[in-house]
């Protein structure tokens, strides 16, 4: 489902003429099989959130290749990469990322709007969507109207909206407080359950990277660990 | 992405910052209706002008004065050429006429009247349009027509102060009471011969009067006569045309006659747009020519140059509008930038955010042109209003034409109007545009943008 083949990144810092390099990711390399919840976990700066933008296609590594549904998105210009993003991925971040002019509605039905669906389809399947995770009844609040576990389930139905075979998550749960983290831990275990939907999940949370059936420890951007958890 | 969704994207974009886009809408319209009203101008002079001209002319009227020669001289129209010109393509009549060198009075018991006659050939001026008002056309040699105006200045002999009315008619007091059609006139023509003046009366019976010119400020005296009739009075001045010898000038030893050559030819299109191609062909064969097409031609051309001048101090307004567009744009991308990251992120094309941005700036491009137009048609209405008023205030007595348009506003004007401001604010907005697709998502995301 995903190949992530000896992939390197560095980013480029200071002015010009005292610029410095720094490494972020050294040869990488792994694969997530469809239907698999993998978590990807490490210390604040091992990498991790880099890793996931360079699958999300948001950053070009400068070496690697990235393979997602047998396309090989690395070499995906940002148009192409786009394309492939609204029929493939899902998308669930840490602070919801949602269009605060837009109600909850809108915000989910943007993926469909993007992809050229009918205004009729588009609004049987968004509403179908917020009444599976829950919130049909907020359709019509703007994002500042709702509390954080009900963004969350805004942008998950977002995320879910296209039937994307893969979702990305970025700290799903880092501005959850404890009960909402159960109730979405559940909910993507459940999601994977039924739907077979392949999670890429970054996390720093314990809790978090216990639900993946395989946790990638990274540590200055380097796998330390591939292993099964039990 | 559908169309409709991306108006209606560009919609609730709008509402967001109603009072900026409504001040650029309104920079814009303003500077559309500077164009129009500016251009209008150009137009409504020119359409008066025009109007004059053609008022004064008919358009599809082509005179033919005379032929040059290959040896440098010219000779005027005789009847050789008649059937050179009737050949023309397009040409519906030519019409010919030739002239009584002096003023042939005509009289009937104790009226009179002195005016221009003529001999013409009537099948050609029916072609060209000539209707009779009452009566037929001549069969005789001493059956005349005259014009429609003549029997209202068929006026007493006797010396009377107050003969005419304002209109420049004789009185009804004093001109001929009966209808003249049936009526036989004596027409007297003079010769000084030996310094001596003799005269010779002939008789004619008017069998038809012709019909009201169509334009008010047209008076039609003439009279015309037959052939037969003009060769009768040339026996009797012995000068071609019936000339009227000067006091010393020695009278002709042989007789000269017009010997069928032409005072007035006159060539009639079947439409206005056929009249450029008679002309260039009477051009080919070396004739001369005038026609209100020539004259046309140049009057269009220099308004066409000042139109051109206007439009563009007028486009001028609308580049100021644009920047005012570039402006809002450049805001709407700044303030924008999150939500353009979002949708960049869940799969949004760079193409799709551009095309979004290019319709929001031409959306408030077409829209300040429409008001712009709406807005220049009022003041172009009370530009023509108060205007006349206004110089009327001003200068007291001039009077001004009657019929001058001061703004005239064709629906080519508001086209042109619209189409320089959508091509003006799509350029403006092209950038910011483009800058809406740059925007990194990360960057956008974390609200560093």
């Amino acid at each position: 489902m995903i190949t992530v083949d000896n992939l390197s990144h560095e980013f480029v810092i200071g002015k010009k003429g005292r610029q410095t390099i720094i490494p972020v990711l050294k040869n990488i390399s792994f694969k997530v099989d469809q239907g698999e919840i993998i978590t990807i976990v490490g210390r604040s700066g091992s990498g991790k959130s880099t890793l996931l933008n360079a699958i999300s296609g948001f950053i070009r590594p400068k070496e690697g290749e990235i393979w997602m549904d047998g396309v090989k998105v690395s070499e995906l210009n940002e148009a192409k990469f786009a394309d492939f993003r609204i029929h493939h991925l899902g998308f669930i971040f840490q602070s919801f990322q949602l269009i605060p002019s837009m109600t909850a509605f809108q915000n989910v039905e943007l993926p469909l709007i993007l992809k050229g669906v009918s205004e009729r389809e588009r609004k049987q399947q968004t509403e179908e969507l917020l009444k599976r995770v829950g919130i049909l009844d907020y359709q019509d609040h703007y994002p500042g109207e709702l509390s954080g576990g009900q963004q969350q389930r805004v942008s998950i139905a977002r995320a879910l909206i296209v039937n994307p075979p893969i979702i990305l998550a970025d700290e799903p749960t880092g501005s959850l407080d404890s009960e909402t983290e159960e109730e979405l831990l559940q909910f993507i275990q459940e999601l994977n359950r039924d739907l077979g939907i392949t999670f890429l999940i970054i996390t720093h949370d314990e809790k978090v990277a216990k639900i993946g059936h395989r946790i990638i420890e990274l540590k200055d951007g380097r796998i330390v660990d591939k292993g099964v958890l039990v | 992405m559908k169309l409709r969704d991306q108006f209606r994207f560009v919609r609730q974009n709008m509402k967001k910052n109603k009072t900026r886009v409504f001040m650029t809408i309104l920079a814009t319209a303003m500077g559309c209706a500077f164009l129009i009203v500016l251009a209008s101008v150009g137009f409504g002079l020119q359409k008066s002008v025009v109007k004059e001209m053609m008022e004064q002319r008919i358009v599809t009227q082509i005179d033919v004065h005379a032929k040059n020669l290959k040896d440098g001289n010219v000779r005027p129209i005789s009847d050789k050429d008649i059937p050179t010109l009737e050949k023309i393509k397009d040409v519906k009549a030519v019409t010919r006429r030739t002239m009584l060198q002096q003023e042939g009075i005509y009289s009937i018991g104790n009226y009179q009247e002195g005016t221009e006659t003529y001999v013409t050939n009537f099948p050609a001026e029916v072609k060209a349009g000539f209707e009779l008002s009452v009566g037929r056309l001549p069969k005789a040699d001493n059956e005349i027509v005259v014009g429609y105006d003549f029997p209202l200045n068929l006026g007493t002999k006797d010396e009377v102060e107050d003969l005419y009315d304002n209109k420049g008619h004789v009185k009804k007091k004093y001109r001929y009471p009966e209808t003249l059609v049936g009526k036989k006139l004596n027409l007297t023509v003079q010769q000084l011969k030996n310094g001596k003046q003799e005269k010779k009366k002939l008789q004619v019976t008017v069998v038809g009067i012709g019909k009201k010119p169509t334009k008010e400020w047209v008076e039609d005296k003439n009279v015309f006569i037959s052939d037969k009739m003009l060769k009768e009075i040339e026996r009797f001045t012995g000068t071609p045309g019936g000339a009227v010898l000067g006091p010393n000038d020695p009278l002709p030893e042989k007789l000269e006659t017009t010997n069928g050559r032409y005072d007035q030819v006159k060539i009639y299109a079947k439409n206005m747009e056929a009249v450029q191609g008679i002309v260039d062909k009477l051009k080919e064969k070396n004739y001369e020519t005038y026609s209100i097409v020539n004259e046309l031609k140049q009057v269009n051309m220099m308004f066409t140059i000042a139109k051109a001048g206007l439009i563009f101090i007028g486009t001028i307004a609308i580049l100021i509008a644009s920047i005012g567009i570039y402006n809002t744009m450049t805001m709407a991308v700044t303030e924008r930038a999150p939500d353009i990251g979002i949708m960049k992120a869940i799969g949004a094309n760079p193409k799709t955010i551009k095309r979004i941005f290019l319709l929001e700036s031409s959306y408030i491009g077409l829209i300040g042109a429409i008001i712009g137009t709406v807005v220049s048609y009022g003041i172009s209405y009370a530009v023509n209003f108060l205007i006349p008023l206004i110089i009327k205030q001003a200068f007291g007595k001039e009077e001004l034409p009657p019929g001058l348009t001061f703004s005239d506003i064709p629906p080519i004007l508001p086209i042109i109007c619209i189409v320089i401001c959508y091509v003006v604010t799509i350029l403006s907005g092209h950038r910011p545009a483009q800058r809406a697709t740059r925007v990194d998502v990360l960057k956008a995301m974390r609200r560093e943008v």
